[in-house]
């Protein structure tokens, strides 16, 4: 469990390095002022991860408890919670987005050739499949919204 | 993605291409190309998948690195979730109001299937359908499906394809897609927000990513929605795939099929 944890840990911090950094490039935030919100979101990732570990119940997949802690932490009123909503704002959702993304395209070369060799009618299928995800929900999201009143 | 795999951080030259992908694509930065009334935005995390693509075809990468950059995505995913919710616990007030909106809009994913099925039938595929257009086809489905029909039966061929579809094109295409329909179609960026909870944390950052850089006044929210759809599809996704995904895409296929056939008869 330590050893895993450690591992974690080093992991983590390697990828919000380069999110620190992207987040000053692209974003001009100080890497030392984006410092502490990235420490409290390592910090929350770690937790999240150990409940995943520790209970026995697999079903559910580790970021859920990550979102959940999160949440719960800064709702307002929760001891801290305005301390680490002040810091982690200083973190831009678009900075810890282009690591993934860099890993992510890594990584899908290993899928390429099973791509490439995938015919046109499971191309459009899997358009049609995202596109249908998407567009159902903010469609459904679209009229509730509206008879509400919100947007 | 499992996320058992340890000593990832050890594989200095990976982290080093991440590296540089992170710093040329923010040096980069983000540009809009109009296309009619709407707009393409591309964001630096749309080059860098497509720079990280083109790196496992050179030399700096090999096939070793690569899978270890998959499980790469799911720790540096966490991060984004942690995100996430730090920016929808503020936002607790405004969540509740759109409470019903967030719930139903879950059953939005259930329509891939009323879309996806029928043309898959038209296009001549039997039950890889069923496979294929049940869920987006995410790691949870394809466990699913192998669990109940084999991974090597026509359903898990067609879960195995949409899985490797939506693992190289996924990301790429709702990047582009996301922004495009969010300035042409007459739909709030908060829908959309909601709907980004797709089930898979690089489809989802890479359709959030424009509506964040597109409507920066409403960014907190669009996050805070983003974030509280994600959780709850993190949740309910696998069982809403059990109950209600995988026995509708069974029915309307059997429907389907019977309808095709008296037609020719």
């Amino acid at each position: 469990m330590l050893e895993k944890l450690i591992d974690w840990t080093l992991t983590l911090t390697i990828v919000a390095a380069m999110a620190l950094l992207g987040n000053f490039i692209g974003y001009e935030v100080m890497p030392l002022a984006a410092l502490p919100g990235m420490i409290s979101l390592m910090v929350i990732v770690l937790i999240g991860m150990i409940i995943h570990e520790v209970l026995p119940f697999k079903r559910l997949p580790a970021i859920a408890y990550i979102g959940l802690l999160a949440f719960i932490l800064t709702i307002p009123g929760v001891p801290g919670a305005e301390k680490i909503a002040e810091w982690t704002a200083e973190v831009n959702l678009l900075a810890l987005t282009t690591p993934i993304l860099a890993y992510a395209g890594i990584s899908i070369g290993n899928s390429w050739a099973d791509f490439a060799k995938m015919g046109w009618k499971t191309i459009i299928i899997g358009m049609l499949v995202l596109l249908g995800t998407y567009l159902g929900s903010a469609i459904i999201a679209e009229i509730i919204l509206r008879i509400q009143g919100i947007v | 993605m499992d996320n058992n795999s340890t000593h990832l951080w050890k594989d200095w030259r990976l982290h080093l291409v991440v590296l540089v992908i992170v710093i040329i694509t923010e040096l980069i930065g983000t540009h809009k190309i109009p296309v009619g009334a709407g707009a393409i935005l591309l964001l630096p995390m749309l080059y860098a998948v497509i720079i990280g693509l083109a790196a496992f075809f050179t030399p700096l990468i090999n096939k070793v690195q690569s899978r270890k950059a998959e499980s790469l995505v799911f720790m540096s995913v966490t991060l984004l979730i942690a995100k996430f919710g730090v920016q929808a616990g503020p936002a607790l007030p405004e969540l509740i109001k759109a409470g019903p909106a967030l719930i139903f809009q879950e059953f939005g994913n259930l329509a891939t299937i009323l879309v996806a099925l029928p043309v898959a039938i038209m296009l001549g595929l039997r039950r890889e359908t069923i496979g294929m257009t049940h869920s987006i086809g995410r790691e949870a489905n394809l466990a699913l499906i192998s669990e109940k029909y084999g991974i090597s039966s026509p359903e898990g061929r067609g879960v195995v394809s949409m899985y490797i579809f939506g693992t190289i094109f996924g990301a790429i295409f709702l990047g582009v897609t996301s922004g495009l329909f969010a300035s042409i179609l007459p739909i709030s960026p908060l829908s959309f927000a909601m709907a980004t909870g797709i089930g898979s944390g690089s489809m989802t950052a890479a359709s959030l990513g424009p509506l964040v850089a597109m409507y920066p006044e409403q960014s907190e929210l669009i996050t805070a929605y983003s974030g509280a759809s994600n959780l709850l599809t993190s949740v309910t996704g696998l069982y809403m795939s059990i109950f209600i995904g995988l026995p509708m895409a069974e029915k309307y296929y059997s429907w389907i099929t019977k309808l095709k056939s008296k037609r020719r008869g």
